[in-house]
């Protein structure tokens, strides 16, 4: 079984197409970004209470947001989780004064005001503002480390525009992947993070196979203009790029559907990352190798 | 078979049979499991109780006891084999559980709490005089510090900036910023050393199969407790100050006395006869025995203890035996349970016996013969004598004489030999009192040269000295035996002191229930994402892609068993993470054979276009898988508990992918094409 053979499909000659649909979704995710003030930090950075409760019979959200706001939580997020008839819900206030525990006040006026309705407490999370800003931190460092490990380890192998490029490539799927997270106004949590960096580690894998293809046709195919043999590299390793990139899907939507509450920001973000990476290595990556390539020429001269 | 396969073969062979031995109490722990779900089912129809009652009476090893108070009559001998079965059962589980995947907190439930000290509370606390200048500093450091800078780093800085010296607020007017910060640090360090030992103390209570403590950074301390039930009652008890107290041991004679009457309350009970009539309960005439047959064995069974009004609801240990002293139990059967009482004011109990006595104490008869201002305390830690050990129990005065209020300092010193009332070698402990503390003290001490003093905190004895003399000063030397006893005592000290001012700055709980979900759901995605990528890779590599399978079965072994073998914790991440292992493992065979088949399409030799086609693949997977590789570990070393648990198994899924699929799929097709003479690559 073979998808691709003989491939010669012209990448490069339609990179211009690329930059403007690349530059188009760029834009887009900063515009959302900045109409949103940010990123949509979850509790993890925010600092605050969730209680994630499971009730026995049937309940509506309007019902837990009146008993809750009974306490002074009127303005809670209160989100369904799963299947209307699971009842189960994640009720998340804003870090109270200390001392005062907003977790066990829930669970408090929850038990008073059903009492024919009996809970199951499935997670109770509270973490300090300060916790949660320092988290930030970690997670901007944790990327920014990675990528300057990259740089180091592709500028070794490879030359530093190969590096270079890998890295910008990144950022280029990594923004996009925040853009999407904002749009949908999803909320980026430690896991949301994790799946980030897996990205960058994915969507890098993929640039990787095809500058592994063009250093070695540098020295095979010589006599072929720079664009051309780049050209040709995307589209030997094209056939491998693909059918990586689907069997990671695969699980990744399985597990998108599958995984449950805990592991949906992950495998969504991993989706939206797989797909952008994999774009970006053939359309983002390459391209920038080229047009850095033309300016040394130009220099040369 | 040639001579390099079998080198090979044997290689991979001896990592499939160690990670088949790795995984093995892994496997067998979910059939113990059911087994043991199966025994509660029937301990549930049998007693009545709930499956949280039998569980947590499971942990705090109270089963026996709880099941006594349950039922009576046939069912209840029943019910105590069966419990004794469970038991029994269940310390093979914790066994084999030590050599499996760990699951983490996410998965199997518990809690995760994070601890800090309040390091602007503490600059409060220390200062000579606190105005606003002062509070101005803090508030500044405070902000800098949640920007990352280092507390203690922001701390001088704001002073110097301020060209004010650090003495004028702490420490001593000679001393230099450095040198104050560094004690200011080394406060801070002492703070959460003392919070630790306190915490530790605490935990024990609550019957957590694995409890971790652990110090993070300088100001934090990070608590997991799995399996937890009552989680508010766990926050409350461990965020509680210490309490630290010095009470007056009562007199050797006023000891031997007491534990005659409880010997005589004791003996009547035994005979029927009711003290106080009016309080006896009904006796219950299935619980009766006679001394006559059980006198001669060395294990007295509760009920004969207690004569026949005996209370069902003592906490008897596993044996379901106390050890008595079978000589005197008939006549004195309070004391038959103590041992060593000639002289000394402590009383030394078997560790065995130690639920039996509280529980005795705790009788209301025998609470009425005690002297009014006196109660009995336990001490902290067991001391073994020959080849028993024992809790010791001591007899103290009510109302504290000190309160660790009082106490400023307490610091170990080693004896230099040069102090004539000091051993050479021979470690002490310094307290430091306040001044109310050394008043009081100086009366207290001149008053009772001679006696006994408790040091208790939260309620248990650490130690209790003699009062050589009068001491004047508010300065007083503790002698212990060696270091390590001086060290623990002085901790004890120092947490009672000054209670650290520390809050919890993150909990994460996850019910058990949400725990088991998550498994489930982790499970089926991973089975159905691995047939799916399996049939992909059959369906469009054929024979090849079977071998490919065939290395992402191994690689997914490979992963669990060294998570089994190094006893790793698997998160709900971690879980993610083998899934997209399972996705991404597969992408160096891919590299593999599409480089095989294009070396095939230039017209190559089977033979030729597999050897280059790995040659040439290697070193892309290689460069590819390096890198993600750095992501990986930057990731495990930022991340927090269940993060740190995804980046471990992709870490590890990576390096066993890089293994199989160059290792183990081409030992496979050199096997193949050097035993057949393949026309057709099925690839």
């Amino acid at each position: 079984m073979q998808f691709f053979k003989n491939l010669n499909v012209d990448f490069i000659g339609k990179r211009k197409l690329a930059y403007l649909f690349s530059a188009t979704l760029i834009l887009l995710s900063l515009v959302s970004l900045i109409l949103h003030r940010g990123p949509k930090y979850g509790i993890d950075f925010t600092g605050g209470t969730s209680l994630q409760v499971k009730f026995e019979k049937q309940i509506n959200v309007g019902d837990v947001r009146n008993s809750v706001s009974k306490i002074g939580f009127g303005n809670a997020e209160i989100k369904r989780i799963g299947l209307a008839e699971d009842n189960e819900f994640i009720i998340r206030v804003e870090q109270m004064s200390e001392g005062s525990d907003a977790a066990v006040m829930m669970e408090d006026q929850l038990t008073k005001d059903f009492p024919e309705n009996p809970y199951d407490i499935r997670a109770v999370t509270e973490i300090g503002p300060t916790i949660g800003s320092e988290l930030r931190r970690a997670a901007i460092f944790a990327v920014l480390f990675s990528m300057i490990g990259i740089l180091i380890y592709i500028s070794w192998r490879f030359e530093f525009k190969f590096a270079v490029a890998a890295v910008l490539a990144l950022f280029h799927d990594v923004i996009i992947t925040l853009g999407f997270f904002s749009v949908l106004n999803y909320e980026i949590t430690l896991v949301v993070i994790a799946a980030f960096l897996t990205i960058v580690g994915y969507s890098l894998n993929d640039t990787i196979v095809v500058f592994d293809r063009i250093r070695e046709n540098m020295k095979v195919l010589r006599r072929e203009p720079f664009a051309s043999m780049v050209n040709i590299s995307i589209n030997q390793t094209l056939s491998r790029t693909i059918i990586t990139s689907f069997t990671t899907l695969i699980v990744v939507i399985v597990l998108l559907i599958m995984g449950g509450e805990v592991t949906f920001s992950f495998a969504f973000a991993m989706f939206v990352g797989i797909i952008i990476g994999t774009y970006s290595s053939i359309y983002v990556a390459s391209p920038i190798v080229i047009e850095w390539h033309k300016r040394a020429e130009l220099k040369k001269r | 078979m040639q001579k390099e396969h079998v080198f090979r073969l044997v290689l991979i062979l001896a990592l499939v049979v160690l990670s088949v031995v790795s995984l093995f109490p892994t496997l067998q722990l979910g059939g113990l499991q059911k087994t043991e779900t199966a025994m509660v089912d029937e301990i549930k129809t049998l007693t009545g109780l709930t499956r949280a009652e039998i569980e947590s009476g499971l942990t705090s090893g109270n089963l026996e006891s709880l099941v006594r108070r349950t039922i009576s009559g046939d069912t209840l001998e029943k019910a105590l084999e069966l419990s004794d079965k469970l038991i029994k059962h269940n310390s093979k589980i914790t066994r084999v559980e030590g050599k499996s995947i760990r699951q983490g907190l996410d998965l199997q439930g518990g809690t995760y709490l994070v601890y800090e000290v309040d390091l602007p509370q503490l600059l409060r606390d220390k200062a000579k005089n606190k105005d606003s200048r002062l509070e101005d500093i803090i508030t500044a450091t405070i902000k800098q510090s949640e920007e990352g800078i280092d507390f203690f780093t922001s701390l001088q800085e704001n002073f110097t900036s301020r060209q004010i010296g650090l003495n004028r607020y702490f420490g001593s007017k000679g001393q230099t910023d450095e040198k104050i910060i560094e004690e200011l640090q080394n406060e801070a360090t002492d703070a959460i050393d003392r919070t630790l030992e306190n915490i530790r103390n605490r935990i024990d209570q609550f019957g957590v199969s694995e409890p971790s403590i652990q110090k993070e950074g300088n100001r934090r301390i990070v608590v997991q407790l799995a399996g937890i039930q009552n989680i508010q009652r766990a926050k409350a008890v461990i965020g509680k100050t210490a309490l630290l107290e010095f009470k007056l041991v009562k007199d050797a004679d006023i000891v031997i006395s007491v534990i005659n009457d409880i010997d005589r309350v004791m003996r009547k009970m035994r005979m029927g006869e009711d003290i106080i009539t009016d309080q006896q309960p009904g006796t219950d005439a299935t619980q009766d025995t006679t001394l006559g047959e059980k006198a001669e064995d060395k294990q007295v069974s509760l009920s004969e203890l207690f004569g026949d009004q005996a209370d069902t609801t003592v906490e008897a240990d596993t044996t379901g035996g106390v050890v008595v002293d079978q000589k005197t139990f008939s006549e004195k059967p309070f004391s038959s349970l103590l041992r060593q009482l000639s002289g000394r004011s402590e009383i030394f109990v078997p560790l065995k016996n130690e639920q039996v006595v509280q529980r005795i104490l705790q009788i209301p008869e025998v609470v009425d013969v005690l002297p009014g201002d006196a109660e009995f305390l336990w001490g902290r830690e067991t001391t073994t004598l020959g080849e028993e050990q024992f809790l010791e129990l001591h007899l103290v005065k009510q109302e504290p004489e000190l309160l660790g209020s009082m106490l400023t300092d307490a610091q170990v010193q080693i004896g230099g030999g040069g102090d004539q009332s000091m051993r050479a070698g021979a470690a002490e402990v310094h307290m430091e009192l306040n001044n109310e503390g050394s008043k009081k003290f100086a009366v207290f001490t001149g008053m009772n040269v001679g006696k006994f003093l408790a040091i208790v905190l939260d309620n248990k004895v650490a130690t209790a000295p003699r009062i050589k003399e009068k001491i004047p000063s508010g300065s007083a030397r503790i002698e212990v035996g060696n270091m390590d006893e001086a060290k623990d005592l002085a901790l004890v000290l120092r947490a009672g002191a000054l209670p650290a001012p520390i809050h919890a700055i993150t909990e994460n709980t996850v019910g058990p229930s949400l725990g088991r979900d998550s498994i489930d759901k982790g499970k089926n995605s991973a089975i159905i994402g691995l047939a799916l990528v399996v049939l992909f890779m059959i369906f469009y590599y054929r024979g090849s892609g079977v071998i490919a399978d065939f290395a992402l079965f191994l690689n997914i072994i490979f992963v669990l068993a060294f998570m089994a073998g190094f006893h790793a914790t698997l998160t709900m991440p971690g879980i993610a993470g083998i899934i997209l292992t399972v996705g991404m493992a597969v992408d160096a065979n891919v590299l593999i054979f599409e480089r095989i088949r294009e070396e095939l399409r230039t017209g190559k030799t089977i033979r030729a276009a597999i050897d280059s086609g790995y040659s040439q693949a290697f070193r892309t997977i290689l460069d590819a898988n390096v890198t993600t590789l750095i992501t990986a570990v930057v990731l495990y070393s930022f991340g927090t508990g269940p993060i740190k648990g995804f980046a471990l198994t992709l870490s590890i899924g990576i390096i066993a992918s890089m293994f199989t699929a160059i290792v183990v799929t081409r030992l496979i097709f050199d096997m193949i094409t050097a035993r057949f003479a393949i026309k057709k690559l099925s690839i």
